[in-house]
């Protein structure tokens, strides 16, 4: 197996100069190839910051991310922009589209930017709505879309970059449960079928449950890592 | 492209911001020009008013005469000359001048006066003080010593349409002599201090008077090209080095200053027209950009680079422009047709205005060489005020972006 994230040391602090906050502090962490792994853990423990980290959307105050060894930390803002297109795809809590383009757009739209052919931007559109169920959607605006269909929407989106992997921080917050448990059964069966890597934060037992792997963070250090049998 | 499609449609999402946007560059752009239009057609009608009423285009005397308009200082064989101007295919039309100094009065009062001795067949091609009459004609009922005067000399001195005046002025010799004349006609010219001013003699009675024979003391030329002035005078001064040949610009300098002083002052209420229009549009799209931090974060973090990011904002802003620009132009052009043939009243500020020697009803014109810089100036300030906003989307972190919900 190989291993595509690579997390050294690395840590966060807020506000160094005056009530320093540690964000993530230490963290030393491996994702493999193919891996489907929550990070869970208390609000304010630290998940959405190293989850930005493991993206490049912020830097560290120490410590290395490697991305198939790779170190991130190292790469200027335009590189990181770059790097996040070609590399990584993302699922945030909220507000993933652009309101004013379709389904179909939205989910295009990052093709556009790697400049993708036509044709086969039009195939694997198609193919990644029909495989999150919203071919009949496509030309919908998030408006008008539920969230869980959003939701739905941002992972076609986060995969027609062709990713090496997808971060997700906590994509069911805003749903129903039924949408939620939807959500991660499409994320399980493109984990399973693709071999896509996820990790994804999250609050949702129900969603921890769907993990092969937990790992747990408390006040920005990692208490426990195990496997998980999905049920 | 993707991006196009994007600008375009969040040009749509805050109709009311993009309507508030798109006027101001319509409306910009219409002022600018309107001003322009106003401002050249006021200045136009100033110097056309001037041309038209005594200067013409160019005049000839002898190099002394302006000075004190000395009665000796005349044209070496102005009659010939004149007919010669008469034959020139560039001259529209000439008339000859005995002109003088004198003063005019009646049984009340005195005033001092320029007068104008002049062929009538030829004046009438040259000066528009011929047909402007309020009362009585332009010496059409061949008497001898008739004069022609204006209105507001008329009023100044109480005399009416057939009163008798009399003329007092310096003969070539030196002598006073004066001369008993009719009125036959006033006049009234857009300029009021000229109406004071200047009355006018038929050229036989005053050369009479005078003692200057067949000699004129000016040769004023209509031009069929006015825009030639400057050019034909200048071959006149070659061809006539012993005379003093003058353009209407010279032998005005004021009012060619003014016509600069005006195209300064147009400038600079363009430039504040300018100014407003982009404050108003940094202003909106700095609120349109704000109000989008979340979703320029995400597109940041999903792979978006910069260059883009500002390229998106800026054809929002571009997009508008093209909109309002033609918007803007098309009203121009029907404000401007609609008031070139009306007119503006200015009659509100109309005695002012008058004493200046201004045209109470300005007719505006626009040039057709200014719609390109103007509409490049309105599209470049909009372009420009753009870019700030842009350049501001650029400074959200996608971390933080996305933080905030
Ligand atoms: N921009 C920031 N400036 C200062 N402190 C911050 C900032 N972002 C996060 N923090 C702090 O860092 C710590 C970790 O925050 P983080 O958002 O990563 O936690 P989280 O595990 O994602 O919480 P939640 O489950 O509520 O989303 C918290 O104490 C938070 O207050
Ligand atoms: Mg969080």
């Amino acid at each position: 197996m190989n291993t595509i994230i690579e997390l050294h040391n690395l840590s966060k602090v807020y506000n160094p100069k005056t009530i320093p906050v540690y964000a993530v502090n230490g963290v030393d962490l491996q994702i493999e190839e193919g891996e489907f792994t929550a990070l869970v853990g208390p609000s304010g423990s630290g998940k959405t910051t190293l989850l930005n980290l493991i993206g490049g959307l912020d830097y560290p105050s120490g410590g290395e991310v490697k991305i198939e060894g790779v170190d991130i930390t190292k790469m200027n803002e335009n590189k990181l922009i770059d790097f996040r297109l070609k590399n990584i795809g993302f699922v945030f809590q909220a507000y993933n589209l652009i309101p004013v383009l379709t389904a179909r757009e939205n989910v295009e739209f990052v093709m556009l930017m790697q400049k993708k052919p036509k044709i086969e931007r039009d195939k694997l559109v198609a193919d990644l709505l029909t495989e999150v169920g919203l071919s009949d959607k496509r030309d919908s605006r998030p408006s008008e879309l539920s969230g869980g269909q959003q939701q739905r929407v941002a992972v076609a989106r986060a995969l027609a970059s062709k990713p090496r992997f997808i971060l997700a921080d906590e994509p069911t917050a805003n749903l129903d449960s039924k949408s939620a448990t939807n959500l991660l059964e499409i994320m399980a069966k493109l984990n399973k079928e693709d071999h896509m890597t996820f990790l994804f934060s999250t609050h949702d037992q129900r969603v921890i449950d769907k993990a092969r792997r937990i790992v747990t963070l408390v006040d920005g250090k990692v208490i426990s890592d195990t496997k998980n049998q999905p049920h | 492209m993707m991006l196009l499609k994007i600008a375009w449609r969040n040009i749509w999402r805050n109709k009311m911001r993009s309507i508030v946007v798109l006027s101001s560059v319509a409306i910009g752009l219409f002022a600018g020009m309107f001003m322009i239009a106003f401002f050249q057609g006021l200045m136009k009608q100033e110097v056309d008013n001037a041309i038209e009423t005594q200067l013409s285009h160019i005049q000839v005397h002898n190099p002394v005469f302006p000075e004190d308009k000395e009665v000796g200082a005349l044209i070496e064989n102005g009659s010939g000359l004149l007919e010669k101007f008469k034959q020139d295919p560039a001259v529209k039309a000439a008339s000859g001048r005995v002109i003088t100094t004198g003063m005019i009065s009646c049984a009340s009062t005195a005033a001092g006066v320029e007068i104008h001795g002049i062929v009538v067949s030829d004046e009438k091609n040259i000066s528009s003080v011929t047909v402007d009459l309020t009362e009585g004609s332009y010496f059409s009922r061949g008497g001898k010593n008739e004069i022609v005067i204006g209105k507001k000399l008329a009023g100044k001195l109480a005399v009416q349409l057939h009163s008798k005046i009399v003329l007092t002025i310096q003969t070539k010799s030196g002598d006073l002599t004066a001369g008993s004349f009719r009125v036959a006609g006033l006049f009234r010219s857009r300029n009021s201090s000229f109406d004071e001013t200047t009355v006018f003699t038929k050229q036989d009675d005053l050369a009479q008077l005078l003692g200057t024979g067949k000699e004129i003391h000016e040769i004023a030329l209509l031009l069929k090209d006015g825009k030639q002035a400057d050019p034909i005078a200048a071959s006149y001064k070659k061809q006539y080095p012993s005379l003093l040949v003058q353009t209407w610009s010279e032998i005005e300098p004021e009012m060619a200053m003014l016509t600069g002083l005006m195209d300064q002052m147009m400038y600079i209420i363009i430039g504040i027209i300018l100014l407003a229009l982009m404050f108003g549009i940094i202003n909106t799209m700095l609120m349109a950009v704000l109000e989008r931090q979340r979703e320029f974060g995400m597109l940041m973090a999903i792979g978006m680079n910069k260059v883009r990011v500002f390229f998106m904002v800026l054809l929002e802003s571009f997009m508008l422009t093209c909109i309002g620009l033609p918007a803007g132009i098309l009203l121009t052009i029907v404000f401007v047709r609609y008031f070139a043939s009306r007119g503006i009243d200015l009659s509100a500020f109309s005695e002012a205005l008058s004493q200046l020697g201004f045209s109470s009803i300005v007719y505006p014109e626009l040039q057709q060489s200014m719609f390109l810089p103007i509409t490049l100036m309105t599209a470049l300030s909009a372009i420009l005020s753009a870019i700030y906003p842009a350049l501001k989307a650029l400074q959200f972190k996608p971390a933080v972006a996305i933080h905030k919900i």
